[in-house]
């Protein structure tokens, strides 16, 4: 009876192992694959290029499906060149219509969508198709706010689709004159007025790239799940909130690695495999791995091949010198730091009763935070301090910026200006409020330093902490007094942050500040349609100091990625505009292997 | 029997409705409205009208036949949680996250209790004893161990430095593999209030008069602790026992998180986290109804063992 009840037991704990899933076969490395390990920080929420814009769903996106244009791999500054578009497009003299030649012998992925199993061929047809599905309402793409008002057409399209009662109710072919596809191989757009950055952001975007009304009529609302592209992989396995597999894909017409690159390229090893045909690695594993301790223990490990620096891990890897450790150079791990598109910032609600009238009230609160103290404690002094809105990065960053002394430290001068700030207020000034959009140690040490700060200088300050959903709601009804953000760049052209404090897009759009200047909006509308030239900097640069001027936000620092990897993984060229990068990257094998021989001499 | 069974079965229907109630109120009157963040950044007002009509957020809250508030209860009488904010279906989400679960938390809930039980037992026989004292203190302090401080040892000592379990989850690797870690993780941290808790229930048998009769009666220490004391020290065990079996189905939330297992925990912080109201209230629901459902079966098991409770 006993052995019959440990039998029992037995049993059911194996049953609900078997229940949990045995051991995937078929993501077991075969001895010479190629595989690329990697890290994901954050879950993955879909799939299908037409919707979903966070980081992490455009690094998976952007493997599978192409737009027309990239950003050259090597080349700095950044420039675009074809990906899918056979050249760069042909572009009228008012510049308002674009015509583009798409590469022939371009193929979808085989998927069960289309007849007999086999990819068939990309026709202009399925970029306009791609654009239009955006454009449909029912469809509620997170991507509108790309075309909204841009393409001749497109808006009365999209109000046509407001009749039809689903998704797939609406005709895409009804015409829309911006839109056109007068062959196989040719693309029209027309705009509506000059977009400078139709190119630069739009079409180098998975957003616009082709997509298969095969595959969306086939899955309807799990196309999230089932990616059907045109790039160098597609997806085998995606485990939500775990892991997702990509393997080469068979159909990719194959692509050269680039030949050409900038100065030290070639020393630097980015030149090894110029010609040949990527991608180069037969399969690209993700795990998603939330917490710090063991991504970074994977990566130590060498089951990753990449990873950030966790900040708690900072003085293991990055001695007083600023350099590796010998533990580190021990292990053949190699660093690189590269300027981000990125700038953090202390903002203010400019609606706020208080802070929104008293321009002497944020100076003084700007005199009063040590941004380079703010970089030590948070950032092991990684970052450079922000003195504007402009990151380094981009050509349009004035280098004579920092003697405006915008961001200089001065508690006294902020004393004298919280005087000032008080006699505008008319008596002493209430507590204010920072939104803080985490609860965790960090963002309580982070709203602890505001506070310090600006207590150091006879004004109080408060922080309130919050999950991330709740503070993005607070912000978007505009009910937070200050908060602590950043914006990040996704092309090298500031018109992407200095949208950001252009009147029309108040909070809930991306002006969180809720600022507005008549004379930025002027040069805001003006800058819209201008192309890059040394006028349009020019203004870039005018705009920045009217922003700096009006003081809506503290800006703190520009953020510096600090990235390791192992010295097996090649072609790790960092590059911030773009992330479809797998097809690039290779593993000396031999190297990888040697990593495991050199681990057990260490322990 | 029959007629206390549906009597107790019929006692769940107000709770039920309570919960779905409170749940209601939370996510709808007090969680506010998600639209605008699922729509994303620069969201023009008729993408977020659209999402609104998409999730049934435009509807009236009460007073329709078509109201949100009806809605939620049809909804989860017909287990029809529909999609989460990713699209996905809940119901499948959810089945997917309770086999993982059950890997970690099964294996978990039986280590803890045979462990437990069996211990408690002989430290109690054995009181007032050093061992007795030893396992005290010992109990003591892995109650006071942060339970995320059994995690990130175990992670960095046992995983990443003596290298006898895998750091993380890995698809190559078979599930009993990557679970074990996080299993024994599991018990080690549970074990310190477990045995506290019955160990004073078996002292408390232990003192009781049959025990002495036994005794004198000649019969084996074996005998007296495994036949008579363990079986009368049932009530206290079957409580706590079966009102756990719920949980087991709701995974545990920092496990799952540190080693990658995707179980229905690591499901429910996500939600949580992302404010995937969709997600949260059909955990909830489900978990409200395991718990009524579990509280009866406990309410039969102590009929079973002790034929001293009478179902009257």
């Amino acid at each position: 009876m006993k052995r019959q009840k440990v039998s029992l037991l037995t049993a059911l704990i194996a049953t609900i192992f078997l229940f949990a899933g045995c051991p995937d076969s078929s993501s077991q490395s075969e001895p010479n694959e190629m595989v690329l390990h990697h890290a994901l920080a954050s879950r993955l929420t879909g799939l299908d290029p037409g919707d979903q814009r966070n980081v992490t769903t455009l690094t998976i996106k952007s493997q599978i499906f192409e737009p027309l244009y990239q950003y050259h791999f090597l080349k700095r500054p950044y420039r675009l060149v074809p990906l899918l578009a056979e050249d760069m497009p042909q572009i009228s003299s008012d510049k308002l219509t674009y015509t583009i030649k798409i590469k022939k012998g371009v193929y979808f992925q085989d998927d069960e969508c289309f007849p007999g199993g086999r990819g068939r061929q990309v026709r202009a047809e399925d970029f306009v198709f791609a654009i239009k599905r955006i454009a449909n309402i029912r469809y509620r793409s997170q991507n509108w706010s790309i075309f909204d008002d841009k393409i001749v057409g497109l808006d009365k399209f999209r109000e046509y689709t407001k009749d039809c009662k689903k998704a797939e109710d609406v005709d895409y072919s009804r015409n829309v004159e911006g839109l056109q596809a007068p062959d196989d191989y040719t693309l029209v757009i027309k705009l509506k007025r000059p977009w400078p950055q139709l190119l630069t952001y739009a079409l180098s975007d998975t957003a616009t790239a082709p997509v298969a009304k095969e595959a969306v009529d086939c899955y309807g609302k799990d196309i999230m799940s089932h990616p059907v592209g045109t790039g160098p992989f597609m997806l085998k396995q995606w485990r939500r909130r775990s892991y997702i597999e990509l393997v080469r894909n068979p159909a990719f017409r194959g692509e050269a690695y680039p030949s050409e690159g900038e100065p030290g390229d070639a020393e630097a090893g980015y030149l090894d495999d110029a010609g040949k045909i990527m991608p180069f690695a037969d399969r690209v594993v993700w795990t998603i791995i939330e917490e710090d301790q063991p991504r970074w223990f994977l990566f130590l490990q060498g089951k990753l091949d990449s990873s950030a620096i966790p900040k708690d891990n900072f003085s293991e890897v990055i001695g007083g010198s600023g350099k590796l450790t010998p533990e580190m150079k021990r292990r053949n791990i190699h660093l690189k730091t590269f300027l981000d598109p990125t700038t953090f910032f202390l903002g203010f609600n400019m609606q706020d009763p208080i802070l929104g009238k008293n321009k002497s009230l944020r100076f003084a609160i700007s005199r009063a935070i040590n941004r380079e103290k703010f970089i030590e404690l948070f950032r092991n002094n990684r970052d450079t301090v922000a003195h504007g809105i402009i990151p380094p990065l981009m050509a349009s960053y004035d280098p004579k910026i920092e003697e405006k002394g915008y961001a200089r430290f001065d508690p006294k001068e902020a004393q004298e200006l919280l005087k000032e700030a008080e006699a505008i207020h008319g008596g002493k000034l209430p507590t204010l409020k920072i939104g803080v959009p985490g609860t965790d140690t960090f963002f309580r040490q982070f709203g602890q330093f505001f506070e310090r700060q600006l207590e150091a200088v006879g004004l109080d300050v408060e922080a309130e902490y919050m999950d991330g959903p709740t503070y993005w709601e607070k912000l978007h009804t505009r009910s937070l007094q200050m908060f602590a953000s950043g914006m990040g760049a996704t092309l090298p052209d500031p018109q992407d942050l200095l949208q950001s404090f252009y009147s029309k897009y108040w909070a809930p759009g991306s002006n969180s500040f809720n600022y507005a200047n008549p004379e930025f909006d002027k040069l805001y509308e003006k800058i819209a349609v201008m192309f890059d030239s040394p006028e349009r900097t020019e203004l870039y640069r005018r705009m920045e100091l009217i922003v700096l001027e009006d003081c809506p936000a503290v800006f703190l620092n520009h953020r510096v990625a600090y990235v390791l990897h192992h010295d097996w993984y090649k072609n790790y060229k960092p590059n911030v505009f773009t992330q479809g990068l797998s097809k690039y990257r290779r593993v000396d094998m031999k190297k990888r292997a040697a990593y495991k021989e050199l681990l057990k001499k260490i322990k | 029997m029959t007629t206390y069974i549906i009597r107790r079965l019929l006692y769940t229907i107000p709770i039920v409705f309570g919960v779905l109630l409170l749940t209601f109120v939370l996510f709808t009157l007090v969680g506010g409205d998600i639209s605008i963040e699922i729509a994303g950044k620069n969201a023009t007002p008729d993408t977020i009208a659209e999402i609104r009509a998409e999730y049934g957020l435009d509807k009236p809250l009460f007073l329709s036949w078509d109201s949100q508030f009806i809605n939620h209860f049809k909804n989860a009488f017909t287990f029809d949680f529909g999609r989460a904010r990713d699209r996905e279906l809940v119901v499948d989400k959810i089945k997917r996250g309770v086999g993982p679960s059950l890997a970690l938390t099964v294996p978990m809930f039986f280590g803890v209790i045979i462990i437990s039980v069996s211990l408690a037992l002989v430290i109690a026989f054995v009181q007032g004893s050093m061992w007795d004292v030893l396992a005290v203190f010992i109990c003591v302090a892995g109650m006071s161990i942060p339970y995320l401080s059994f995690i990130l040892f175990g992670q960095y000592f046992l995983a990443y430095k003596l290298g006898l379990f895998p750091v993380f989850f890995s698809p190559d690797l078979p599930t009993a593999q990557y679970v074990a870690l996080p299993v024994l993780i599991g018990i080690v941290s549970g074990l310190g209030g477990n045995l506290r808790f019955y160990r004073t229930v078996m002292l408390d048998e232990m003192r009781s008069d049959y025990v002495r009769t036994a005794f004198a009666k000649g019969l084996s220490t074996r005998r007296v602790l495994f036949k008579h004391v363990l079986k009368n020290a049932m009530i206290p065990i079957i409580t706590r026992v079966v009102l756990a079996i719920p949980f087991l189905f709701l995974g545990s939330l920092l496990l799952e998180r540190f080693f990658g297992i995707p179980g229905l925990g690591y499901l429910m912080i996500e939600a949580i986290g992302s404010r995937d109201y969709f997600v949260i209230n059909a955990m909830t629901y489900i978990s409200a109804i395991l718990f009524v459902v579990f509280n009866v079966i406990t309410d039969i098991c102590y009929g079973l063992v002790d034929p001293r409770v009478s179902f009257e």
